[in-house]
């Protein structure tokens, strides 16, 4: 059990009993939960079937998650025979999120949606380590690399690849579809690259790798 | 600043090596700058005997001269990066930021497909990617390849392709063009603008021809080294735009463009009138023989003449160059009503202002494009990997893998593995009442004037050495709003980074207990010569930080306030940022070449290496009342 029991706002999931509500009932692609994440009572998580968490991801109150928006398996087989579906295996997943992402208050994550011959169907939506969601960020993208940093209040746009290490600055918007090279540092309406981060970005403790600080401080008094 | 507080710039050293000019010099009694590199070989002499002592007097000289660093002075905004942007030469042994290296590029590439671009490929495409990358020209955003077929059955992959924006919801249909295959679309655009004879999109395709010239030239200027031709086509190519701002319907741009640049090398090389003026060989205008020529030309002049080679005669007036006079020769000329169309057309009800394009569409396409419907999409440009050398010993500091998608380095010299990492971390206010240990911690966009705080200065050590670290910072900050500063422990060592698996352990404990003993302020007071905290590789050290008082604002009472000081009050002076000079010490293990370490060589291989540097902790930001 979380240590501090029935009235704290984090969930916090440990090993090696499933959390409570954040477990994948058939176990996940990649095996067995990670542990250590703290979720906010207050966030709204849809889905939680569809929905992986790396352990030490943290999930701020008012956070939306929709893993309800899932791939739905037989629409895919037989609306696009030539298009490999992504997931074949298990239940279909809509959103992954990687080891000591923090995902801020009011943030929204979304798998993307595209109309395919007509038919419009979810993808899964895959955000990885050490990322960090701004407060009321809305994230539709395709994939957050590692070390990504979305900034307050931005929006990143439906299928946007985010690669490793990019910045997203606080209220850019992310066109759909955009590709944001690693060390880039996109800002503005649409989102332009506007600068490349220092090579010193994500050293452990500097800008760009203070996720394991973010969590600690997470839920302590 | 840009960033939100509590942050830490440091600031890189070369700014306080610059040439010296009078007018700094007048004004260094005001903005007072890092002293010259001499102290350092002061430290370096003074370490021989006694290392306290010296840098006490270090200290001391440094406050007797009055030349702490002033992060508010207008140099410093040029010298003062984010920690992690700045490298560190191991040959200078100095922080390097980016003002003091080089660039070199590694590779090309698409930042929307990521696909490398090889540099033989990069000025033939005029640095945009060659595939099906586009942005859109209305708003920039990526356009994607879609099909307009409505189709909802199997239909595979049938056409006809349009580009589309998901941003503005632009499409190529706006402008008419649609493609036959959704692949090697830029080919295929490059096709449908260049023929000139096509019904179909007679205007708009010339236009565009020519807009493809001009996306080309200005970049490949920056393309690589083997530019000879390219000065040349840019200056043939401005002359053209300049020219003729009205199509002539018998050239296409680029067929005109080759035409001028043909005119204009034959103009050169038959106006070159002595075998060294060179103005005709391949080096083209870039030549130093072309600005020869022109200085002549300009220095017969009376005017000019006293100021280049006012001594020597003016020689023979060379024969002056004609310009193109033919179509033929890539002479395009005006139509009289051409303006006044535009100005109907503008007018019209059915262009109005969102018909028009605006100026920061019309930059990205040809001079000729005013209307939205006449807008291209545009190739996306490359981007580069770059490898950075250290611009004074040459030596590579930072070198990517060529691989656009890969994120690791052959070689990444930052100076965050050398210089320890600050952190900046507001202490709970020890005065506050406390509500069951969890006392409040400052708000740091409010701080009070005249209110003690603490703040607690953690430097973590990256280098695999103890480091012995000096914190020196003027008792009152620079700039109208005077806040007592004291490190309350200014001499302290940190542990070496010893070991990857110590770190993996002391990650999971040691910020605990930090934590702990942080938040239960009340337990723990801060005192004058101690350390506040120490993990293995990191120590923490408070500041005892006394905010001024604001110009103007109720607390002023005499001891800052000047009514005119009041005037002067700018932009941020309420900004709470305190330079702190770090001077750091350590014995490292000796090199091959040690002419520039400290002259103190120890015995069993050791070396005696110091560095110093200024940074800047953004506090704060102070309140205007009490």
């Amino acid at each position: 059990m979380p240590p501090k029991a029935a009235k704290g706002e984090y969930i916090e999931t440990v090993h090696p009993t499933p959390a409570k509500q954040f477990q994948a009932p058939a176990p996940s692609p990649e095996g067995p939960n990670d542990t250590g994440n703290k979720i906010s009572r207050r966030s709204q998580i849809h889905g939680t079937q569809h929905i992986i968490l790396g352990g030490k991801t943290v999930i701020q109150a008012e956070a939306v998650i929709r893993g309800d928006l899932y791939r739905l398996p037989s629409t895919a087989a037989s609306t696009d025979p030539s298009n490999p579906p992504p997931q074949s295996n298990a239940p279909s997943v809509a959103i992954t999120v990687g080891r000591y992402s923090y995902i801020s208050k009011s943030a929204i994550l979304r798998p993307p949606s595209r109309l395919h011959r007509g038919v419009h169907s979810f993808y899964p939506l895959k955000i990885g380590d050490h990322v960090f969601v701004g407060e009321s960020a809305v994230i539709e993208a395709a994939s957050l690399g590692n070390h990504v940093h979305v900034g307050a209040g931005a929006t990143v746009g439906s299928m946007a690849i985010i690669k490793d290490f990019a910045v997203v600055l606080d209220g850019a918007v992310v066109p759909p579809g955009m590709v944001v090279p690693s060390w880039c540092v996109v800002g503005g309406r649409p989102a332009r690259i506007v600068g490349e981060v220092g090579e010193g970005y994500g050293v452990e403790g500097a800008e760009g790798g203070m996720a394991r600080e973010r969590y600690r401080v997470v839920g302590r008094p | 600043m840009s960033r939100p507080f509590p942050y830490t710039y440091i600031s890189c050293p070369c700014a306080d090596t610059p040439v010296l000019d009078p007018a700094r010099k007048r004004r260094s009694r005001e903005s007072p700058q890092k002293p010259p590199p001499e102290r350092d070989t002061e430290a370096n002499e003074g370490q021989d005997d006694a290392k306290q002592p010296a840098n006490k007097d270090d200290e001391e000289d440094e406050e007797d001269e009055e030349q702490t660093f002033d992060p508010r002075s207008p140099r410093s905004n040029f010298s003062l990066y984010p920690p992690e942007q700045l490298l560190y030469c191991e040959d200078c042994h100095q922080i390097k930021c980016p003002r003091c290296i080089t660039e070199e590029i590694v590779s090309w590439y698409c930042p929307n497909c990521l696909f490398e671009t090889p540099s033989s490929m990069v000025r033939s495409d005029g640095g945009r990617c060659g595939r099906n990358c586009f942005n859109c020209p209305v708003c920039t955003a990526p356009l994607a390849v879609s099909t307009i077929e409505n189709v909802t059955g199997n239909g595979n992959g049938q056409g006809p392709w349009v580009l589309s924006c998901g941003y503005c919801l632009w499409t190529t249909l706006d402008i008419g063009i649609k493609f036959d295959k959704p692949t090697n679309i830029r080919s295929q655009l490059q096709k449908m603008t260049d023929s000139t004879t096509g019904p179909a999109f007679d205007a708009r395709s010339r236009q565009g021809s020519r807009a493809f010239g001009d996306l080309k030239s200005p970049l490949s200027n920056f393309a690589s080294v083997d530019e000879q031709a390219n000065p040349s086509e840019r200056d043939a190519e401005q002359s053209t735009s300049k020219e003729d701002q009205t199509p002539t319907p018998h050239l296409g741009a680029e067929a005109r463009f080759a035409a001028l640049k043909n005119f204009y090398r034959t103009q050169i090389s038959e106006t070159s009138n002595s075998p060294s003026d060179s103005l005709g060989s391949e080096f083209g205008f870039s030549s130093p023989g072309a600005l020869n020529r022109l200085m002549s030309l300009y220095a017969s002049s009376s005017r000019l003449s006293g100021l280049y080679g006012g001594t020597k005669k003016p020689k023979s007036k060379p024969p002056v160059m004609r310009e193109a006079l033919t179509a033929t020769e890539g002479l395009r000329i005006a139509s009289g009503d051409a303006d006044s169309a535009l100005v109907e057309r503008i007018a019209s009800p059915d262009c109005g202002w969102d018909g028009v394009a605006s100026l920061i569409q019309r930059t990205e396409q040809s001079p000729d494009v005013r209307f939205v419907d006449e807008l291209l999409p545009l190739p996306v440009l490359l981007r580069t990997k770059r490898a950075k050398r250290c611009k004074s010993c040459k030596h590579i500091l930072v070198k990517p893998e060529t691989k656009p998608q890969s994120t690791r380095f052959r070689i990444r010299l930052i100076a965050l593995s050398y210089i320890p990492l600050p952190t900046l971390r507001p202490l709970a206010q020890p005065s506050a009442t406390s509500v069951s240990g969890l006392a409040p911690t400052p708000d740091l966009n409010a701080l009070t004037p005249l209110r003690p705080y603490h703040v607690l200065l953690t430097l973590k050590n990256h280098m695999f050495d103890p480091v012995r670290i000096t914190l020196a910072t003027p008792s009152v900050t620079p700039g109208i709003v005077a806040t007592k500063v004291t490190v309350l422990c200014p001499q302290f060592e940190i542990g070496a980074n010893s070991d990857v698996w110590d770190e993996a352990l002391q990650n999971a404990t040691a910020p605990l207990s930090d934590r702990i003993t942080g938040m239960r302020g009340g337990e723990k007071v801060p005192e004058a010569g101690k350390v506040w905290e120490k993990g293995r590789n990191w120590t923490t050290v408070v500041l005892e930080v006394v905010p001024g008082t604001l110009p103007g604002s109720q607390a002023e009472d005499g001891q800052e306030g000047d009514s005119d000081i009041a005037a002067t009050f700018q932009k941020d002076e309420d900004v709470l940022e305190i330079p702190v000079f770090v001077h750091m010490e350590w014995d490292a293990e000796a090199q091959l070449e040690q002419q520039n370490v400290g002259k103190a060589s120890k015995p069993d291989d050791l070396v005696a290496r110091e560095l110093a540097y200024w940074m800047v902790l953004g506090v704060g930001r102070i309140q205007a009342s009490l």
